[in-house]
């Protein structure tokens, strides 16, 4: 159905700004930067899961030819940094708490040499008792990750205690007395593993001190602003010393937000007085990166005869691996997503994240999403079932509208989950849900936020009529500042063609919260819109002087300033402009609010209710063969509230990609632990989809307007790889009866089952 | 370890390199030629972003012995197209959305040029183009977008006289 | 010794290269694994004695009776190859679900099979056809049945300075067929769970003249399902037939424990799989008929 759009630019089909670079090879990435005289780095990591550092012997290494420094914790501030809590440090001091953990960093003439080098350290250890397994750390008996966890920094907001590195709460009405008036009562447990973000770009930094004592770094990071605050804390330098630089980032999806190899490219580059370039492994990616938590969520839920939820109980378990990083707010935005876009009167809801001796974790798309929607939406279908209620009906009378309440309290607008169930079911064809032997259909919901966090961008007028969009935010591959640009060009009646991107730079860009949490066009484009409006003025100021009419008279049109028959290109403007002194730069900036909440429904949340709020629904039809358990997902259908596609081929991407990543979590994709060592870092066994193993995506778009975003846009990127798990699930058990509640949903898993049913 | 003189013939232009004798292909185009279009990620051929063509045919370069490739064709993303002579890949690639972050790109195009040649006046089917891409990650895209260009492609090349 | 790369022009040449190197030199075919385990270490190997140079040792010669792959072979060549078209099909089958087509384009037979892994995809085909192998080296050049060659994961019976010229085999008769199968968790870029191969002969009467199964990944190498194949000799060739056959592989097969697969999914499949390969077999005969 073809989409009415008022906008020139916004909301049309563009090709992204940045694509003749990339399909040329010109795009530059972190991992491509060569400074001249730069050597390379590498880190030795710890071999064990839990040990005390009795000696680190660096001599082995120095006399190595062509070694030019070798850095231990000695020669490190000992400071201990942390998204939430600070509980790590650039490299091991006296304990490590994970195979793979940094102890020591060589930096040498070739990376042939740094590896060797690197290998040669001498490390001696005292062995201390591990522990893998989450619910055993919770145990009284369990050895600490981190005895001195009492002493760490943390976010005001977290409860903390020994292993336990937060735990969050949402709970409103009385869940027990609920359960006790209930006509039935479910009790399910979910569990996902460790999965990689399985960006194609591995992690790469470079760093270099200049001559006046400031530092320098080009990295491919999601997050420049943060990597400058991160390394001036463990350099313990002003952030104004350090300049960081993100050439080109090749994917991230959350695995690139928090300090990768930055810390000891400038540890190393200070140690040498030379530049120092590292890059990560494929098995460094595998074993010491920032995945996904491992989970357990354990669910109890509470129906009417008819299905209508009336209570619901949960316990969110996040391995959240040897340092807490982003576990902690992992762990807090389970609860939203278990809650789900449904009306449930009462709510018992607990997050915990907990450490263990394993890879610390990060984000990956989504964080929590997949996860706690894996759980609930299992759970309908199995609700469904056992009620013989069809899972859509039962969704589609549980779902929340417009003007109801979110789990906090907080008023939820423009709420659209029930017009995406139906569309993705009609889709689908959901009348036929077993349409043959070994084939089904399966459907699932959910919401997502539109992450917070502020925004400055500025906008130049150049002397030939185009503008240059500054921000502090990256390109990841989402297109999203393509999105922000066509924003812009809407606002200043140019073509896109005249916009230009400025490189990323936190010595010239405005600071931005970042891309991440599905929010870059939507705050990047908002604060571009502020910056054109003041550029706008600017510009109708002098135009209107030119024309001798009111300011208000003149628009913007075709790279003009117009006014009745006057024309004024914006050249023209610029270049009077620079003589005028009125400024051809204007910033702007944007901060989302949060919706008001209720206090005393959450504990311990640092995002107790979430900005601009999008549902979607997914639905696929798969064939499962009876005698391997081999899955094959024929088709794939997401509906998605996007409030306005700033760019409908851009946000086709962001569904068809995050589907893909979402298939693979569902069918092919884990990191093994045997003891603490992950059994497959290599992409052999790494099995992340090929262009064989996605089915054909069909997107259609909901467009249910925000009041907040640009032209009403909501959050796009990260929600399409939420649902996917769960739809898996739902449309294998439709096709074989069996339930698989642990990820990943693999033939071998449902051909056990097959038998055990036989 | 003394480094040997290697002859390379890159997008037809002749590269004398000194080389380690073990180092790959994917190493000297990056290292000494400063061809960095050739992108480096799991160095085990399970990725396929190394992607190049040798004599016009696709191979992972990471596991391709530099030295094994002197005389012969090699053609990276450098000499596929420039902009104004983009191949119709590229234009492909841009015009369907096929490229985000980009970094599989170089070796996606290259695998698909590999195809086409092979396949020289067929628009395929979108599973052979599926097939005919299989060794090549891609995490941003699902590939659905990349597969529509390259069938684009196909069809306008076709039309080449 | 450091890292040398030689590229003789004969085999002779590369034999003379080997014994003079010693133990440490080892001859390079596509390299798509040797210089993974290079990357790997990220170490310089010893020598290597690569044989691209040497003519003759790539093709396919398709004679009356028998037909021989040169060692240096490419996978895609022999997925292309015309002879690999008809009842000797298993071979292109096999030899297109080997990774991508860039490590197709480089793979060779000989490496596939001198590698020695237990999941190398194209060995159960030749196992299947019965095929020999032919290795030259400082002793003179010897043929040996390919069952006989491999013994063990990584392990052959090449001796020092042997190198595989080629592999043979008959060419197959009317009314039959053969076919390969291959599961993994993926549909491309796997290492075999499990793989098999099966030859089928039929006489007019749909009864089995003789049947060859071949399993890779479910044992130390891949190896002939001999007990299965007893089973079908003579017999009617029926699903009934083709399922006891599938249970008997499943029942001798001695797979591992591993990331990819447990023990038992892997006899499952191998239930599975050997009837359905030796169903393909049958009605490939019935189409050609």
């Amino acid at each position: 159905m073809p989409r009415t759009n008022r906008f020139a630019v916004a909301g049309r089909r563009l090709p992204r700004l940045d694509a003749p670079a990339k399909v040329t090879g010109s795009q530059v990435y972190g991992a491509d930067v060569v400074v001249p005289g730069m050597l390379w780095g590498k880190v030795l990591r710890s071999p064990l899961p839990s040990a005390l550092i009795r000696h680190v012997d660096p001599r082995p290494a120095l006399a190595i030819d062509g070694v030019r420094a070798v850095v231990t914790a000695a020669d490190v501030p000992p400071v201990r940094y942390g998204p939430a809590v600070k509980d790590m440090t650039a490299l091991a001091r006296d304990r490590v708490r994970y195979i793979g953990e940094p102890i020591a960093a060589v930096a040498a003439i070739t990376l042939e040499i740094a590896e060797r080098a690197a290998a040669a350290i001498a490390v001696e250890f005292d062995l201390l008792p591990a522990v893998f397994d989450p619910e055993q750390a919770l145990l009284p008996e369990a050895p600490l990750v981190h005895p001195g966890w009492a002493d760490y920094a943390a976010l005001p907001v977290l409860a903390r205690r020994g292993n336990l590195a937060s735990r969050s709460c949402i709970r409103h009405g009385d869940v027990a007395a609920a359960f006790a008036r209930c006509f039935r009562v479910y009790e399910h447990r979910f569990t996902t593993p460790v999965v990689h973000a399985g960006y194609t770009e591995p992690r790469a930094a470079t760093a270099r001190w200049e001559g006046d004592g400031s530092l320098t770094v080009w990295t491919n990071g999601q997050l420049p602003y943060e990597v400058q605050a991160t390394l001036a804390e463990i350099l313990q330098l002003p952030v104004s010393r350090i300049r960081v630089l993100v050439p080109g980032t090749g994917g991230g999806f959350g695995g690139k937000l928090r300090i990768a190899l930055e810390h000891h490219a400038a540890l190393l580059a200070r140690a040498c007085g030379r530049p120092v370039k590292l890059i990560a492994t494929c098995e460094e990616e595998l074993t010491a990166a920032h995945p996904r938590q491992s989970s357990i969520v354990e669910l109890r839920t509470g129906v009417s005869r008819d299905g209508l939820l009336l209570a619901k109980q949960a316990r969110v378990v996040m391995d959240c691996g040897a340092y807490a990083g982003s576990g902690p707010g992992t762990a807090a935005v389970a609860l939203q997503i278990v809650a789900g876009p449904y009306r449930t009167p009462n709510l018992l809801l607990e997050g915990l994240a907990v450490y263990t001796n394993k890879v610390p974790t990060g984000s990956f798309r989504a964080t929590a999403g997949p996860m706690g929607n894996f759980a609930i939406e299992s759970q309908m279908d199995m609700i469904a079932d056992d009620l013989d209620i069809d899972p859509l009906e039962l969704r589609l009378n549980n779902a929340v509208r417009d003007g109801d309440t979110g789990p906090a309290g907080e008023p939820l607008q423009a709420v659209s989950v029930a017009e995406c169930l139906q569309k993705a079911a009609d889709a689908i064809g959901w009348r036929e849900r077993r349409p043959g032997s070994g084939r089904g259909k399966g459907i699932a919901c959910g919401w997502w936020m539109t992450t917070g966090g502020s925004s400055e961008a500025t906008v130049k007028l150049n002397p030939d009529g185009t503008a240059t969009l500054g921000s502090g935010a990256v390109e990841l591959g989402t297109g999203a500042l393509t999105g922000a640009c066509q924003v812009l060009a809407e606002e200043l009646g140019l073509p896109l063609q005249a916009i230009r991107l400025a490189a990323v730079d936190t010595d010239a860009m405005p600071y931005d919260y970042g891309a991440q949490g599905s929010r870059t066009a939507f705050s990047v484009g908002n604060a571009a819109r502020a910056a054109a409006a003041e550029l706008r003025r600017r510009v109708a100021s002098v135009a209107a002087r030119r024309f001798g009419v009111a300011p208000d008279r003149v628009t913007l049109e075709d790279g003009h300033a117009v006014a009745d028959a006057d024309r004024l290109p914006l050249a023209e403007i610029a270049r009077l402009i620079q003589a005028s002194g009125e400024g051809l730069t204007a910033s702007g900036h944007f901060l989302s609010p949060p919706p008001p909440h209720d206090p005393a429904r959450v504990e311990n949340h640092p995002l107790p209710a979430w900005n601009t709020p999008s549902f979607h629904a997914h639905a696929a039809e798969v064939a499962v063969d009876p005698e391997t358990g081999e899955i094959t997902v024929q088709r794939y259908v997401v509906a998605q509230d996007v409030g306005f596609a700033i760019n409908p081929a851009g946000i086709e991407g962001q569904i068809e990609g995050g589907v893909a990543q979402g298939l693979g979590q569902a069918l092919s994709e884990e990191i093994v632990f045997a003891e603490g060592r992950v059994v497959n870092p290599t992409l052999t066994d790494y099995k992340m989809p090929t262009a064989m193993d996605v089915p054909p995506i069909e997107s259609i778009f909901v467009e249910e307007a925000s009041t907040a975003g640009p032209f009403g846009a909501k959050g796009v990127g990260e929600p399409p790889s939420i649902e996917p798990l769960a739809t898996v699930a739902n449309a294998v058990a439709a096709a074989t009866g069996v339930r698989i509640t642990d990820a990943p949903i693999t033939a071998e898993k449902i051909l056990r089952r097959l038998d055990q049913q036989e | 370890m003394s480094r040997i003189s290697l002859r390379l013939r890159v997008n037809s232009d002749r590269y004398d390199a000194l080389v380690e004798p073990h180092w790959t292909l994917l190493q000297v185009l990056r290292g000494p030629l400063g061809l960095t279009g050739t992108k480096e990620n799991c160095l085990e051929a399970e990725c396929g972003v190394c992607t190049v063509l040798l004599d016009g045919r696709a191979v992972n370069s990471c596991i391709l012995l530099a030295a094994l490739c002197e005389d012969r064709d090699i053609l990276t993303v450098e000499g596929l197209g420039r902009p104004g002579k983009l191949h119709p890949l590229q234009q492909a690639f841009i015009d369907h959305g096929a490229a985000q972050c980009g970094y599989c790109t170089p070796g996606m195009l290259l695998t698909a040029k590999s195809y086409l040649d092979e396949h020289k006046g067929v628009v395929p089917d979108p599973d052979a183009v599926r097939e005919a891409i299989a060794g090549t990650l891609c995490r941003c895209t699902g590939y659905q977008k990349i597969v529509e260009a390259i069938r684009a492609a196909a069809a306008a090349l076709k039309e080449e006289p | 010794m450091g890292f040398q790369l030689h590229r003789p022009d004969s085999v002779g040449a590369a034999i003379a290269l080997a014994r003079e190197l010693g133990p440490e030199a080892r001859y390079l075919a596509g390299g798509t694994d040797l210089i993974i385990q290079i990357n790997r270490k990220r170490c310089a190997p010893g020598p290597l004695i690569a044989l691209d140079r040497i003519a003759g040792l790539s093709g396919v010669a398709a004679g009356d009776g028998v037909i021989a792959i040169e060692a240096m072979t490419t996978l895609k060549t022999i997925e292309r190859h015309p002879a690999f078209a008809g009842p000797l099909g298993a071979l292109a089958e096999a030899a297109r679900v080997v990774g991508g087509h860039q490590i197709r384009n480089v793979a060779t037979i000989g490496g596939n099979i001198v590698n020695a892994s237990p999941a190398a995809d194209l060995v159960p085909v030749l196992l299947a056809l019965d095929a020999e192998v032919e290795l030259a080296g400082p002793a003179g050049a010897r043929r040996l049945p390919l069952g006989h060659f491999l013994r063990g994961p990584g392990v052959t019976a090449r001796e020092p300075g042997e190198v595989l010229l080629r592999v043979a085999f008959a060419r197959s008769p009317a009314q039959t067929a053969t076919a390969f199968i291959k599961a993994g968790r993926r549909r491309a870029m796997e290492i075999s769970l499990v793989c098999i191969a099966a030859f089928l002969a039929l006489d007019g009467e749909d009864r089995c003249l003789e049947a060859r199964i071949a399993l890779g990944a479910v044992g130390p190498t891949a190896w002939r399902a001999t007990r299965a194949e007893e089973l079908l000799r003579g017999g009617e060739a029926s699903m009934a037939a083709f399922r006891a056959a599938g249970a008997a592989a499943a029942a001798d097969c001695a797979p591992i424990d591993d990331v990819r697969a447990s023990v038992e999914y892997r006899r499952r499949l191998v239930a599975a799989l050997v009837p359905r390969a030796l169903q393909h077999c049958r009605q490939r005969i019935a189409g050609g008929r």
